[in-house]
C-alpha cells in the first residue's frame, strides 16, 4: 500500500518534471558533456573519428586565427560591457528623479534590446554607409571627416562595439533603475539631515547599494558580451565575414566558421570548450570578488 | 539634463526612422542629403521587391516562433511546479543545474547538439529550431520564483478534498500565475522571432527559412538595394513593436525579475 503510493508520488514528479527535463538533458547536458568529449577527436562530421589526446588543443594555442580571436573577444567584452554599463548607470541616475516625459524616455531607451540584431545590423550597414550614409554626410556638414565605420580593420571592431551598445544600454539602464528603486529612501534623508551634497550621497549611498545590481549586470553583459555573433555576421559580410581582414572575427565566430564551413568539429569544440572554461572562470571571479565589494545589507 | 535625454533620444530613434522612412524612398532618395525623413516620393516597390520568398519566410517565422512559445509555456510552468510544490530527492540540485544552464552559450554546445539533431533525423526540418529551443531554464526560474509565493495552504486544502496535482496545477495555480505566464510568452516571442543563430545552422532549405535568416540572404548579394533591405528590416521590427507598446510593462518586469539578487 505504502509502495503503491509512493510509486504513484513518484510518476506525478516525474510527469512533471518530463517535459523540462528531456529539453535539458537531451539539448543542454548532453551536449555540454560531449562537447568537452568532442575536443579530444579529430571529428569531421563523417562516421570515423579516433581519439588525439590534447592535439586539437595545442594546434589551437599555436593557431594565430584562435589567438587574434581571443584577443579580438576580450576587447569586444571589456569595451563593449564598459560602456553598456556607464550609459546604463548615467541615464538610469537621470531617469530615476522627477523628470519631464520620464516613461517615454526610459521605454525608448530600452527598445532597441528587444529589436533583432539582424534588423539592427542592417539598419547601421547603411546609416554608417563609409560613403554617403546619413552619419557620415552629417559628420561631413559639422566640418569633421567621415569614418570608415565598417571597412577599415582600425574602425570595425570599434563600430560593432558601438551598435552593441546602442542596442544593449536600455536593458541594464532597467535594471539599474529597479536597483535605484530598491534603495530605502530614509538612507538618503538621514543623509540629507546630516548635510550630505548630490555628489556624497551618490558616492557613499548609491553606487554601494547597488553593487548587487552592479555585479549582475556585469555577469550578465560579459557572457553576451562572449557570445557576440548576430551583429558581426551581419555586419561583415555573412559566412565569408569577420573581417576586414579578421578584425571582428571573434570566438564564436571562429567557432562556426570552423564547426560548419570547414567541418573541423573535434578542433572547433576545443575552441568551445575553451569559452566554457572561460566564461567559468570570469562568473567564478567575479561571484568571489562579490563578497569583497557587492554589499547585500538590507535597505 | 535634457539636453542629453533628448541627443540620446535622437540618437535611439534615428536609425529607427531611417528603416522605416528608407523602406518607402527609392535608392536614390535613401542617399541624398539632407536627409529626409518623410519620402519626397513615396513607393511601396521596395516591398514588391522582396525576393517572393518573404511571406513564406514571414509564415515560417510566425510557425516556428508560436510553437517554441507554445512548447516553453509548457515545459517552464510544469518544470516550475515540480521544483516549487511537489517535494522530491535531488530537487534542488537539479535546480542549480538548470539554473547553471543559463550561463552556457548555445554556440558552445552547437556542435553536439547538431549532431544529436541529425543523428534524429531532424536536420533541416523546422522540428529541430523548435525542439532544441523547447526547453527553458529562464521560464522554469521565473515561474518557480511566482508559484513560490501562491501559499501552499491554499493546495493542501485542494489535495484534502481529492483534487489531482494535475487539477492542482491547471486549476489553481496557472490561473494565479497569469503575469508570469504572460511575461514567459512575451519574452519568448521576442526571442525566438529575432533568433538567428539556430535557425542558421539547423535550416538550409530556402522554403523553411525564417525572416531573420531570410534578411541575412541580403549580405551577400553583390548589388546591394537598401531599400529592400530596409523594408524587410522594418517588417520584422513591427510585430516586436507593437508587442512592446502594448506590453511594455511585461517586458520591464521579466528585466527586473531576471536580475533579482543574481
Amino acid at each position: 500500500m505504502a509502495d503503491h503510493r509512493s510509486i504513484k508520488k513518484a510518476l506525478v514528479v516525474a510527469s512533471f518534471l518530463l517535459p523540462s527535463f528531456v529539453g535539458f538533458f537531451v539539448f543542454v547536458l548532453l551536449p555540454v558533456v560531449s562537447t568537452i568529449g568532442l575536443s579530444f577527436t579529430n571529428y569531421s562530421g563523417g562516421r570515423t573519428f579516433r581519439l588525439i589526446g590534447i592535439a586539437n588543443y595545442l594546434s589551437a594555442f599555436r593557431s594565430t586565427a584562435f589567438l587574434s580571436s581571443l584577443w579580438i573577444t576580450a576587447r569586444f567584452v571589456v569595451f563593449s560591457v564598459f560602456f553598456q554599463l556607464a550609459l546604463a548607470f548615467v541615464f538610469a541616475i537621470m531617469l530615476n528623479g522627477k523628470v519631464l516625459a520620464r516613461t517615454f524616455f526610459r521605454g525608448l531607451y530600452f527598445l532597441p534590446s528587444i529589436l533583432s540584431s539582424i534588423a539592427i545590423g542592417l539598419a547601421f550597414a547603411l546609416v554608417l554607409n563609409p560613403g554617403e550614409g546619413p552619419v557620415n554626410m552629417l559628420l561631413k556638414s559639422l566640418g569633421m571627416a567621415g569614418q570608415p565605420w565598417l571597412t577599415s580593420t582600425k574602425t570595425a571592431l570599434g563600430t560593432i562595439i558601438f551598435v552593441s551598445v546602442w542596442q544593449s544600454f536600455g536593458y541594464y539602464m532597467v535594471l539599474f533603475l529597479a536597483g535605484l528603486q530598491s534603495i530605502n529612501p530614509s538612507l538618503y534623508e538621514s543623509a540629507d539631515l546630516d548635510g550630505a551634497g548630490l555628489f556624497r550621497k551618490l558616492l557613499s549611498i548609491t553606487i554601494p547599494m547597488l553593487t548587487p545590481t552592479t555585479f549582475f549586470c556585469v555577469t550578465t553583459a560579459v557572457i553576451k558580451g562572449f557570445q557576440v555573433f548576430d551583429l558581426v555576421y551581419i555586419m561583415t559580410g555573412g559566412q565569408q565575414g569577420g573581417g576586414p581582414d579578421g578584425s571582428t572575427t571573434v570566438l564564436v565566430f571562429d567557432i562556426y566558421r570552423n564547426a560548419f564551413m570547414s567541418f573541423r568539429m573535434g578542433y572547433a569544440s576545443a575552441e568551445a570548450t575553451v569559452l566554457l572554461l572561460l566564461l567559468l572562470v570570469v562568473t567564478t571571479i567575479q561571484y568571489r570578488s562579490q563578497r569583497g565589494w557587492v554589499s547585500y545589507d538590507a535597505a | 539634463m535634457y539636453v542629453i535625454l533628448l541627443l540620446a533620444a535622437v540618437a535611439v530613434i534615428g536609425p529607427l526612422l531611417v528603416v522605416a522612412s528608407s523602406s518607402f524612398k527609392r535608392q536614390d532618395e535613401i542617399f541624398s542629403y539632407p536627409m529626409t525623413i518623410i519620402p519626397r516620393i513615396p513607393v511601396l516597390s521596395n516591398f514588391a521587391q522582396l525576393s517572393a520568398h518573404f511571406p513564406l519566410y514571414i509564415w515560417n517565422s510566425i510557425k516556428v516562433t508560436t510553437s517554441i512559445v507554445v512548447l516553453q509555456f509548457v515545459t517552464a510552468t510544469t518544470g516550475a511546479y515540480a521544483f516549487s510544490k511537489l517535494v522530491w530527492r535531488f530537487r534542488d540540485t537539479l535546480f542549480i543545474l538548470y539554473i547553471a544552464s543559463i550561463m552556457v552559450p548555445i554556440q558552445s554546445i552547437i556542435i553536439p547538439q547538431f549532431i544529436i539533431v541529425r543523428n534524429l533525423g531532424l536536420y533541416n526540418t523546422h522540428t529541430a529550431v523548435v525542439l532544441v529551443s523547447a526547453f527553458t531554464a529562464f521560464g522554469v526560474f521565473l515561474c518557480r520564483q511566482y508559484f513560490l509565493t501562491i501559499p501552499d495552504s491554499l493546495l493542501e486544502a485542494a489535495r484534502i478534498d481529492g483534487a489531482s496535482e494535475y487539477r492542482i496545477f491547471s486549476q489553481i495555480v496557472l490561473p494565479l500565475s497569469i503575469p508570469v505566464i504572460v511575461t514567459v510568452i512575451i519574452f519568448s516571442f521576442r526571442y525566438f522571432w529575432n533568433d538567428f543563430f539556430t535557425a542558421l545552422i539547423y535550416l538550409t532549405s530556402v522554403s523553411l527559412k525564417t525572416l531573420p535568416l531570410g534578411m541575412a540572404d541580403f549580405v551577400s548579394q553583390y548589388n546591394i538595394e537598401y531599400g529592400p533591405q530596409m523594408a524587410a528590416a522594418l517588417i520584422s521590427i513591427i510585430p516586436v513593436l507593437i508587442v512592446f507598446l502594448v506590453g511594455q510593462r511585461y517586458f520591464v518586469e521579466g528585466v527586473v525579475a531576471s536580475g533579482i539578487k543574481g
